[in-house]
């Protein structure tokens, strides 16, 4: 027998409080792990998902909405620019690659994104490669021939089954125009694994408006000069027209990392809340427990126990109840991480690198037995200073 | 009467308790009293005559207002807290009057747990030692066993294996049958009383029963003894 066996005996001994307190700790624990792994994964995923072209110009609105919708495929489209501009920046001697983009509707939840060749090419300054697990990529085809061809992304393919030479449309009025999946991209963990590329041709035929009104609208287009120091120049240029927008995706990324860090305050003053309750009802655990067995220590006492023996059997039981809960908490914090990471996936959320182990999981843990011992040192110290002869009097 | 060594020896020893506004309670008052080592002392007395507060003094674990308490010639009163709990674990065995076993250890591992305090026996041992105990007091049986599995008498019986298990010298039984019926406590009393015998272990009991009256060597009234004109050799022979 040891100091810890006993401790653990007597956690044993009163099974269902031990178990209620542990899992009021794992439950804390797990808050504060799932709130950290998506906060981090949610900044991951944004950042992973981000794109390489240094500038976007879209028609006038919120750069945010501008970048959520094109890069991330969040929100609700912005209002189209001409192909004309589109036009504009291919024949500015500035611009190194310029790629339209068109954002439609979408099949079974997954979003139509025309484009051309060019958003899949691999250039020498990208740091996202396209590659095709499955048939090939779509063709560039002229607006008067659109073949109708559609290139999944890899979660569009799993989730809905599609394969390499499967038609399909969404709703009776699209029927008209099927689309034939010519090839499945591998994953790209980015918002491109949840769209289905088209030919900008395709699209313009699909659409109603800019089939019957002749026009070929965009959503947004995709800009890299050729030089950086041509950015601002680029960027002041697209922003005084009354029609077009240019903004940079990391500054509008920098605005809503800053929106996040908001929330991750409130969510840290929410977490300390969350820390004191499960460090009360430890505390009010371990000190009724500690009232309700003054006899048996009255009784060790006599036997020869020492009072530091008391101490160290109480703490570590209230330590124990902290390793218990602290473990069940960070593995259950994964679970609920994994849970709400399928969720805001499942809506287009980005979520990335959820279950890289860092600093969060050896912190909290160890946070949660500190707090253990936190709360075992006032029952461990009445523990300690209970008065042998008083407490065995009674039925002595 | 024949001469024996005291296993424990008192002089001079007091004992109040504060009652608030400089007032206090007398309750011992013993000028010198030996209990000869060897034999079954039985303590008897009215109720708050200081009985448990005696034997409490004695296994040091409440200290003397006044004067010295020697146990095998250590005196207990003197010695700092950590040295008098491990003395108390090694020399001396308590039996109480309701048992007093923790209920969260089976049988065997509440004598395991008087060795685990007591840290004179290895601890690969004790198992083997606690089994033999409880054996010998026919609980071979009953070892993985919680209190609440077992009768008030075999809960006794434990008590007194776990008092038995490092061998000490002197035991001090408070009331240790009245918790028991009558038949019942013959056979527990009657155990108590053979091993401490066979062991040549002093046993100082507080009872008022008759059957361990009549069992003792000796019958001591704690009103006798404690007086300041009392002395040692006031012993009244059953």
């Amino acid at each position: 027998m040891t100091v810890l066996t006993v401790a653990l005996k007597y956690l044993r001994g009163r099974f269902v409080a031990s178990a209620l307190t542990s899992l009021s700790v794992a439950l804390g624990v797990s808050l504060v792990i799932a709130s950290g792994l998506l906060s981090r994964g949610i900044k991951q995923g944004f950042i992973e998902g981000t794109t390489d072209y240094s500038l976007l110009v879209g028609a006038k609105g919120s750069p945010t909405q501008l970048v959520l919708n094109v890069v991330f495929r969040m929100d609700v489209p912005t209002p189209n620019i001409s192909y004309g501009t589109y036009r504009d920046l291919q024949d500015d001697p500035r611009v190194e690659v310029a790629v339209p983009v068109a954002m439609g509707d979408a099949f079974q939840g997954y979003r139509y994104v025309a484009t051309t060749g060019g958003y899949f090419a691999a250039l020498p300054w990208r740091r996202k490669t396209f590659a095709i697990s499955q048939g090939r990529f779509f063709r560039d085809d002229p607006p008067e021939q659109p073949a109708y061809e559609a290139v999944l992304g890899a979660d569009v393919a799993r989730r809905t089954g599609l394969r390499v030479g499967d038609r399909f449309h969404e709703g009776e009025e699209m029927a008209e125009y099927p689309l034939t999946v010519v090839g499945i991209l591998r994953s790209t963990d980015s918002a491109d694994d949840r769209a289905i590329f088209i030919s900008l041709a395709s699209y313009w035929q699909m659409n109603e408006v800019s089939r019957k009104m002749q026009v070929k609208p965009l959503t947004a287009v995709l800009v890299r000069p050729k030089r950086m120091s041509d950015l601002a120049g680029l960027h002041r240029g697209f922003n005084v027209t009354a029609e077009t927008q240019a903004v940079f995706p990391s500054a509008v990324l920098l605005n809503i990392f800053n929106v996040l860090s908001l929330v991750d305050e409130v969510l840290a003053l929410l977490l300390v809340i969350v820390a004191i309750v499960v460090l009360l009802y430890l505390f009010v655990s371990m000190y009724s427990a500690t009232l309700e067995r003054k006899r048996e220590i009255a009784t060790m006492r006599a036997l020869g126990a020492r009072r530091a023996t008391i101490l160290g059997i109480v703490l570590l039981e209230s330590c124990a109840l902290a390793v218990i809960g602290g473990a069940l908490g960070v593995a259950g914090g994964h679970g609920v991480a994994y849970l709400g990471a399928s969720m805001l996936g499942g809506r287009g959320g980005p979520v990335a690198n959820l279950f890289v182990v860092g600093a969060l999981e050896p912190v909290v843990f160890g946070g949660a037995v500190a707090l253990g011992a936190l709360a075992g040192l006032l029952p461990a110290v009445l523990a300690y200073r209970t008065e042998v002869a008083e407490n065995l009097a009674p039925l002595s | 009467m024949t001469e024996v060594p005291a296993a424990v020896a008192l002089h001079g020893v007091k004992k109040a308790f504060p009652l608030g506004n400089g007032r206090s309670l007398d309750v011992l008052n013993i000028e010198h009293w030996a209990l000869p080592a060897g034999r079954c002392t039985v303590l008897t007395g009215p109720s708050g005559s200081g009985k448990t507060t005696l034997l409490n003094l004695i296994a040091g674990v409440s200290l003397p207002t006044a004067g010295t308490i020697a146990v095998h010639d250590t005196n207990i009163s003197a010695l700092p807290e950590p040295r008098r709990d491990r003395f108390r674990a090694q020399h001396i065995g308590y039996v109480f009057q309701t048992f007093n076993l923790l209920s969260a250890f089976t049988a065997l591992e509440n004598v395991m747990l008087s060795m685990m305090f007591a840290g004179a026996i290895p601890k690969p041992e004790q198992r083997r030692r606690a089994a033999e105990i409880l054996a010998r007091l026919g609980l071979g049986a009953r070892l993985t066993h919680k209190p609440q599995q077992l009768s008030r008498g075999e809960q006794q019986r434990i008590a007194i294996a776990r008092a038995l298990a490092n061998h000490p010298p002197l035991i001090l039984a408070d009331e240790p049958c009245a918790s028991l019926d009558a038949g019942t406590a013959r056979e527990v009393l009657h155990e108590l009383l053979s091993v401490c015998r066979e062991a040549g272990t002093t046993l100082l009991v507080v009872s008022h029963e008759t059957a361990v009256l009549a069992a003792g060597d000796q019958v001591v009234d704690v009103t006798a003894i404690n007086r300041p004109e009392y002395r040692v050799g006031a012993v009244e022979r059953v």
